[in-house]
């Protein structure tokens, strides 16, 4: 493998891993507008974390939590809508 | 009878992002609730910080719903992103609280074959997660110590350098190996799921 695509692959795996510093994101980045197939790199090294992130053994969850979610979406709706009125109210 | 047919994710993440917090948010929460609260109680080390965690995680996708971009990645890996993020925050805000580093690791944790919660509230493992921890096991512990620091603990390259009294390079080299590594299972862990 040629020093650019090996460095290029480090810095996918870098930042797929969550490791990458500010630096390694932005040269990933300007090597991705210069080969846009690279992003198959990072796609994989990606979903390969994603499959071992989502590996645990998944745990039940509590049946009030879905409804805790619910109204915390519902009181975010509610600011929301109060928001707007008060918007058209006032213009 | 004719079996009901799930959901497509990305028709829950569209009506979600459409406003609808009913049915397909259920629906949702049902497909990756208990995945996101493994991962959580993994990450925190704590069921009750995860389950208070887990309703935060849904709160945002539905609310980041409309900014989700399929060719940017699957509708999982989105979950997880937001997941992860969210633990991090977590993660990050008690050790601002304790004023030192609370972060273990993930193997110290909760050893090399912990299941992460109690037997008797697990729901019931699929293969796909018995072959993917399979896969998990068979990195090396070098690869396994830098990818469970950076990806789970959010740290740096520099910071685990440090923390492992590691050449930067090192931990790098590491890295890279095991995400390549990971990436030579997953064809063979589809192929399994398959058979």
């Amino acid at each position: 493998m040629t020093d650019g695509k090996e460095r290029a692959e480090l810095l996918a795996a870098l930042h797929a891993a969550g490791a990458a510093s500010e630096e390694d994101e932005q040269e990933l980045e300007a090597l991705l507008e210069a080969d846009p197939s690279l992003e198959a790199v990072v796609r994989d090294f990606q979903d390969s974390i994603t499959a071992l992130a989502s590996s645990f053994e998944p745990l039940e969850t509590s049946p009030k939590t879905l409804g805790k979610i619910q109204k915390k979406i519902a009181a975010e709706k509610g600011g929301l809508v109060s928001r707007l009125r008060a918007w058209f109210s006032n213009s | 009878m004719a079996q009901v047919q799930p959901t497509d994710p990305k028709e829950l993440v569209a009506a979600m992002a459409a406003g609808d917090s009913g049915a397909p948010l259920k629906e949702f929460y049902a497909l990756y609730g208990s995945t996101v609260l493994a991962l959580l109680t993994k990450m925190l080390g704590s069921r009750a910080e995860a389950e208070e965690t887990l309703q935060d995680v849904f709160v945002e996708l539905w609310r980041r719903a409309p900014e989700y971009d399929s060719s940017r990645g699957g509708v999982v890996a989105w979950v997880v992103t937001v997941a992860r993020c969210r633990a991090l925050d977590a993660l990050r805000a008690r050790k601002r609280r304790h004023g030192n580093d609370q972060l273990q690791f993930f193997s110290q944790r909760h050893g090399p074959n912990t299941d992460g919660g109690r037997p008797d509230v697990l729901v019931s493992s699929t293969r796909w997660h018995q072959a993917l921890r399979q896969a998990f096991k068979s990195l090396s512990e070098d690869q396994r110590a830098v990818l469970e620091l950076s990806y789970f603990l959010g740290k740096s390259h520099g910071e685990i350098a440090e923390t492992l009294n590691l050449p930067v390079g090192t931990v790098k080299s590491r890295i890279l190996a095991g995400m390549r590594e990971l990436r030579m299972m997953l064809p063979i862990i589809h192929r399994s799921m398959v058979a």
